[in-house]
C-alpha cells in the first residue's frame, strides 16, 4: 500500500473509533442504545478476539486443511488456564511464553 | 466541585491506574512491536498508537496491512472491534451530564476497556468524583500507552525471531478474552469465532469481519434459546 493510503487509512479509523468513543458522551448523555444493538456489541469481543487468537495456534494457514502447532496449542491452553484463575494478562503472557518456550527448547 | 476536590479525584484516578500499568505497559509494547515488524513506519505506527488508541484494533489493523488487505476492509474491521465504546460512552454520558464539553470530549478521547471497567466499579461503590476520578485513569493510562508503543516501535526489531515474541500479542487477547467467558452464549460467540477465522478463508481479507459478524450472530441466537446467559453489561 502506498505511504498516503497508510495513512488515510490509520486517520479514518482513528476518526471512526474517536466518533464511537464520543457518540453518547456529545449528546449530553441523551438518548440510549436500543436493546438490540447492546445484543449485537456485547458478543461482537468474544467473536473477535477468538477470531484473531485461533489462526495463530496454526502450525500452517487457515483453510479446511488446518492443522494445530503442538507447542503454541499447549501454550494457550496453559495461558487461558492462568487468564481464567488469574485475570493478570501479565500473569497469562508469562505463563503462556514459560510454556511455549520450555516445549521448543526440548524440541517438542 | 471545587477544584481541589478535582485535583484529588484526578489524582485517586491516576494512583488507581498503577496497578493496571504492567499488562497496559506489555501489550503497548507489543502493539508497537507488531507495527514495526508490519512494514509501517515509525511515525505511521505512533499514528495508529495514538490516533487508534485501542490495542486490539491495532492489532487488527496491523496484521491487515501485513496481509495487504485493502484499506477500506482494515479501516472496517478495526471499527467493528471499537463498536463496543459506543457502549461505554452511553453510560460514561450520565455521569458526565454537568460537565462541559472540553471535558467530555477528552473523556470521549481518552475511552479504553480498563479505565472504563475501575470508573464502573467507583460507580456502584456509590461514589461522587466520577469523572475527575475516570479522566485521571484514563489519562494516566494514555500516557503509559504511548511511552510502551515508542519503546515497542523501538526495541521490538532488536527481539531475535526465536524467542517467537509474536506469540505474546495471542497470549494478550487470551487474558482478555478468558473473563468475558461469563455463560454459555458467550463462550459459543468465541468458539464460533475462532472455528470460522481458521476455517473460512474469504477474499480481501474479510475473515476477521466475518468470523465477528458470525460468532455475535450465534451468541445472540444462544442467548434466545438460553434464557439464563442473559447479557449483563
Amino acid at each position: 500500500m502506498a505511504d498516503i493510503a497508510i495513512w488515510g487509512v490509520i486517520a479514518a479509523l482513528g476518526l471512526a473509533t474517536f466518533a464511537t468513543r464520543l457518540s453518547f458522551l456529545a449528546l449530553l448523555g441523551e438518548g440510549e442504545l436500543p436493546a438490540w444493538l447492546r445484543h449485537i456489541l456485547h458478543y461482537v469481543p468474544p467473536a473477535i478476539l477468538a477470531a484473531i487468537i485461533a489462526p495463530q495456534l496454526l502450525a500452517g494457514a487457515p483453510g479446511l486443511a488446518a492443522a494445530l502447532d503442538g507447542p503454541r496449542t499447549a501454550a494457550a491452553l496453559a495461558g487461558f488456564a492462568v487468564a481464567w484463575l488469574t485475570r493478570s494478562t501479565f500473569a497469562t503472557i508469562a505463563a503462556g511464553m514459560a510454556v511455549l518456550w520450555g516445549l521448543t527448547l526440548v524440541q517438542w | 466541585m471545587p477544584s481541589t476536590d478535582r485535583q484529588q479525584a484526578f489524582l485517586a484516578g491516576v494512583r488507581a491506574c498503577i496497578p493496571l500499568a504492567p499488562g497496559v505497559l506489555l501489550f503497548g509494547m507489543v502493539c508497537g512491536a507488531a507495527a514495526a515488524g508490519a512494514g509501517l513506519t515509525a511515525g505511521q505506527s505512533f499514528a495508529l498508537s495514538w490516533m487508534v488508541f485501542a490495542g486490539s484494533s491495532q492489532i487488527v489493523a496491523t496484521q491487515l496491512f501485513a496481509a495487504g488487505a485493502p484499506g477500506w476492509v482494515i479501516v472496517l474491521t478495526g471499527w467493528i472491534v471499537n463498536l463496543r465504546f459506543m457502549m461505554y460512552s452511553a453510560t460514561l454520558a450520565q455521569q458526565f451530564r454537568g460537565e462541559s464539553r472540553r471535558s467530555r470530549w477528552l473523556a470521549g478521547y481518552l475511552l479504553t476497556d480498563q479505565a472504563f471497567a475501575v470508573t464502573l466499579a467507583r460507580v456502584l461503590d456509590g461514589r461522587r468524583d466520577i469523572p475527575w476520578f475516570y479522566l485521571g485513569i484514563a489519562a494516566a493510562l494514555w500516557l503509559y500507552w504511548q511511552i510502551a508503543s515508542l519503546a515497542g516501535i523501538f526495541l521490538g526489531a532488536r527481539v531475535p525471531a526465536a524467542l517467537s515474541i509474536d506469540f505474546v500479542v495471542a497470549l494478550t487477547f487470551i487474558g482478555v478474552l478468558a473473563p468475558l467467558l461469563r455463560n454459555r452464549a458467550m463462550a459459543a460467540a468465541a468458539v464460533s469465532g475462532g472455528l470460522t477465522s481458521v476455517f473460512l478463508v474469504l477474499p480481501l481479507k474479510l475473515n476477521l469481519m466475518a468470523a465477528a459478524l458470525i460468532g455475535a450472530a450465534i451468541g445472540i441466537t444462544l442467548e434466545k434459546l438460553w434464557p439464563t446467559s442473559r447479557s449483563g453489561a
